[in-house]
């Protein structure tokens, strides 16, 4: 394969292409779902396939198969050529890409237990313990599953870059709804339990302990009475902030919105050029950082799809907004440098666009308890349920799983129906204190692009809190 | 795309299946040649084309199931893929649920022919023809952005009863956002068709022109309840919701329907009817599910009335019901059955009729990233945009800011006053491919839509 790839570059560069790359990619998953007690089913998947890509002419021409000999290969060098010519035929400018060394090298995930060798017994196991544990009085539906991923790919560019890796993920989910007479469902349920890792993971992840924590919550959002509408305090549990750093910081940021290639589909932004720099996203203690180094992040790599190597930058400083996700055309585009490589492809079908890596707020120094003793009365939210955004990241609308009365700095009783909507940079203008106690948390399937792309990303948060956020409440 | 056809693609699916050693086995095949262009700034800016093929292979060994996914059609891998998912339901449990898989059955009724030789041929050219068309059509001052997208399938399936079936299909697709130079505006428009000639890239442009050019001077709406207008685009996101929260037998047996324990009961008002018709002429589907079963059309609310979801085999057998032929991709979609051909019945309210009708209200285009709150309710949340305007009279009198909007969809339906006629479309998440729903859909003018926000200007 590595001799067709460089073979693919070398034809392009011969037809006059100003660029070209040629990208291997091999993915497999092996899945265990349990319902109800029972294995529901257990998958393996396995897709391979090659992408290339060429600038001739001054635009982008990409073409991809999964059919990998000769004459398909052949095919995806006229296909590519065939794209770029009528892509040429509307552009003003050129395509610039910002220039980065070419790369040689491999990137292997560390891991202490290959999940893809741990025992289907064990497995099944793990989840029928998981699965005793969501069983409860008013629990109507149980789920649980693991799951482990493998992604092997390569990439050559007529530039000279020639770079493998091999990434490692594991993952593992519960999910419980409870329903009791006439009451609307609880449900409860991870969002983001996986990690570029092996089955250690896994076991760390205390999937038993949690199912029962689940289970626990389900059956007492039943029976919780209605939460007053009003502005009050919330703290929210890093799970929870996880997913607003990656909505309200994570995509805004992405450099392809900033150029309108997403404003017909996923939009674009309110974090524009001209106010890096200026822009008051956020309160002094929020700062966020894009970072594709963090050990066991579901958005490390050695290299991105562009060939540009693991970086690490800010977005937001002390409630500033500073920088972007870019890859090399953007950055070109935009006139910046590289700062962060940022461009990802789902698999071989695709053609990479600017995705987030793990887009993380910054931990803070007050200890977790310390941080609940400052409220004197408000909410704990847990994880987010339904969430929407609006073209721009600024208008978006949360409820939440679970949520907990604290009172006097403890947590009491459950409350029901809070949810509450808000704009970004006001929101993030009323945080006034960020816990220490930072964890890091995986996506699966971020969605974007045409065709539909869905990413691994990493987001790290901690506890933090923000005052007189208004709330809603649904019966 | 030279299709493969009939015989190439389920002849090596009979083959890997005669001596597969399981006590039964299903094969699905799905090709997908997709040549997607955008366009940015009146200028293509990504021009992909991807070609590929997905193998589901099923093993059930004593009603335990194995499932091996491959992109491989090759007569060795596909045998290997069915004694590898052999060996992962001999590792697994019995699953008491297991339907079996399908046996073999004539088609209910005439099936649509979603296929159209002259869209599989489209090449590069022609897309960017297109787009160049819908550029040219923009005045100065205004600029494009939006998306051609071509679509040749081909499904195939197999399975150890003497299932075997094979039905190509194409999809056409041209979308333009315009935007103002000048002021913050925007209006959008779309053609989505099964063929190429369906699509009329001037057309296009000039309808997301007009809105563009009446998107001006914004200002924002108080929260509140309001008459309203919505296009076809802003009800197909309505019924998107609908249709994950509510329309499958698993959703009804879970209790996370809207129709759970309300079959037969009036659900929302008379003049709202549903139906998932994939052997409608207007939409796009191939005749039969991922199951090998033939789809049938059912119909879902009847003059406001629940009448019963759609079923995949699994859910069938646990709601005592039949399979209606909507089993789809579990990578894709959730268990239980999957209505992605939905029907609603429409009227002949002209767009003028409809704006016409509303003294006080707000006309939505379209929505952007839409959720629910609570999918018992099949309430819907989500932003407008490109295209959000103030009714005063019987007419357009303000653009406003992006509103939010959050309301059950039972609710929104039971305040229907008009209907135009439809016309096919599919909501945001679908139209890049996150699910698949087809609507072939009427805008309405309603009573009261829930208004719980505004953008900034």
């Amino acid at each position: 394969m590595a001799d067709a790839l460089a073979d693919l570059v070398h034809l392009a560069a011969a037809r006059g292409a100003t660029y070209a790359d040629a990208r291997s990619v091999e993915r497999d998953h092996e899945s265990v779902g349990m319902r109800d007690g029972e294995v529901e089913a257990v998958t393996r998947t396995a897709d391979r396939g090659v992408a290339f890509r060429v600038i001739a002419n001054g635009a982008w021409g990409f073409a991809a198969t999964d059919r990998t000999g000769e004459g398909p290969l052949r095919g995806l060098l006229d296909e590519a050529f065939r794209r770029a010519a009528a892509s040429a035929s509307t552009r003003t400018k050129p395509v610039t890409l910002a220039p980065v060394p070419p790369q040689r090298g491999e990137y292997r995930t560390t891991l202490a237990r290959d999940p893809f060798g741990v025992p289907m017994n064990e497995r099944i196991a793990l989840l029928r313990a998981a699965d005793a544990e969501l069983r409860g009085p008013n629990a109507k539906t149980r789920r649980a599953s693991v799951a482990a991923y493998r992604t092997r790919k390569r990439l050559v560019t007529s530039e000279g870059t020639d770079v493998s890796q091999e990434i490692v993920e594991s993952g593992a989910g519960v999910a419980v709804t409870a329903a009791k007479g006439g009451a609307r469902p609880a449900q409860r349920y991870d969002s983001r339990l996986t990690r570029q890792a092996g089955w250690e993971f896994i076991e760390e992840l205390d999937l038993v302990g949690r199912a029962a924590r689940y289970r626990q919550d389900a059956e007492a959002m039943l029976d919780a009475p209605l939460a007053t509408a009003r502005p009050t305090t919330l703290v929210f549990a890093p799970e929870f902030l996880a997913l607003l750093v990656h909505e309200s910081c994570g995509h805004p940021t992405e450099a392809d919105r900033v150029l309108e290639y997403e404003v017909a589909f996923a939009g674009t932004t309110f974090m524009w050029p001209k106010d890096r720099g200026t822009l008051r996203y956020g309160s002094e203690h929020v700062s966020m950082t894009a970072d594709a180094t963090v050990p066991g992040g579901m958005g490390t790599f050695g290299w991105d799809d562009d060939g540009v190597p693991a970086m690490r930058t800010k977005l937001v400083d002390k409630g500033t907004f500073v920088g972007y996700l870019t890859s090399r055309e953007t950055a070109g585009a935009l006139g910046i440098p590289v700062a962060i490589g940022s461009a990802r492809a789902e698999g071989w079908q695709h053609f990479p666009i600017v995705r987030m890596v793990n887009v993380s707020l910054d931990p803070g120094t007050t200890p977790y308890p310390e941080l609940l003793a400052g409220v004197e009365n408000g909410l704990l939210l847990d994880a987010p349920a339904s969430y929407s955004l609006d073209d721009k990241r600024q208008n978006f609308h949360f409820s939440t799983q679970s949520a907990r009365v604290i009172r006097s700095g403890a947590l009491e009783g459950y409350v029901r129906g809070v949810a509450f909507q808000s704009l970004t940079p006001d929101f993030w203008g009323r945080c006034d204190g960020v816990a220490d106690d930072w964890e890091l948390h995986g996506f699966l399937s971020c969605a974007k692009g045409e065709p539909l792309q869905l990413m691994r990303v990493g987001h790290g948060a901690a506890h933090a809190r923000f005052r007189d956020v208004p709330i809603e409440v649904r019966a | 795309m030279i299709l493969r056809g009939a015989d190439a693609l389920l002849a090596p699916l009979r083959d890997a299946l005669r001596d597969v050693p399981a006590d039964e086995a299903d094969i699905h095949v799905h090709r997908r040649r997709a040549a997607i262009t955008r366009y940015s700034h009146s200028s293509i800016h990504q021009n992909a084309l991807s070609d590929e093929t997905q193998v589901r292979a099923r093993a059930i060994v004593g009603k335990a199931v194995g499932i091996v996914q491959t992109n491989s059609l090759d007569p060795g891998d596909l045998r290997r893929a069915l004694a590898d998912a052999a060996e992962l339901a001999k590792k697994s449990r019995p699953d008491d649920g297991w339907p079996g898989v399908a046996a073999p059955e004539p088609d209910p009724t005439v099936a649509s022919a979603s296929f159209d030789e002259a869209t599989s041929r489209v090449d590069a050219a022609a897309q960017a023809s297109a787009i160049a068309a819908v550029c040219a059509a923009v005045p100065p001052g205004m600029r494009a952005a939006g998306t051609s997208q071509i679509e040749v399938t081909e499904d195939a399936v197999a399975n150890t009863r003497g299932v075997a079936r094979y039905a190509p299909t194409t999809m056409a697709y041209l979308r333009a956002l315009v935007l103002s130079d000048q002021y913050v505006g925007s209006g959008y428009a779309e053609d989505l068709s099964m063929r190429v000639d369906g699509l009329d890239p001037v057309g296009v442009a000039a309808r997301a022109v007009e809105k563009c050019a009446r998107d001006r001077d914004r200002t924002q709406l108080a929260p509140g309840d309001y008459a309203a207008v919505f296009e076809e685009l802003a009800v197909a996101e309505i019924l998107r919701i609908m249709s994950i929260t509510g329309l499958s037998g698993q959703s009804v047996r879970e209790g996370r329907s809207f129709m759970t324990g309300r079959i037969g009961e009036r659900v929302t008002g008379e003049r709202f009817t549903l139906l998932d018709d994939p052997t409608d002429g207007h939409t796009i589907a191939p005749p039969f599910d991922v199951e090998g079963t033939p789809k049938r059309k059912v119909v879902l609310v009847d003059r406001g009335v629940a009448k019963g979801p759609v079923y995949d085999r699994a859910s069938a057998k646990a709601m005592g019901a039949r399979s209606t032929g909507h089993a789809a991709d579990p990578t894709r979609y959730a268990p239980g059955g999957h209505a992605g051909n939905l029907v609603m019945v429409g009227g002949e309210a002209t767009r003028e009729h409809l704006i016409g009708s509303v003294e006080h209200g707000v006309l939505i285009t379209r929505f952007h990233y839409t959720n629910t709150p609570d999918p018992r309710a099949a309430t819907m949340t989500g932003t407008t945009r490109d295209g959000t305007f103030l009714i005063e009279d019987g007419k357009i009198t303000r653009a406003l800011a992006n509103v939010r909007y959050t309301m059950s969809a039972l609710d929104l339906f039971a305040g229907i006053q008009l209907l135009g006629p439809q016309r096919l479309a599919r909501d945001w998440w679908s139209s890049n491919g996150m699910g698949s729903i087809y609507c072939y859909v009427p805008p309405i003018a309603v009573s009261r839509a829930t208004i719980t926000g505004s953008s900034p200007l």
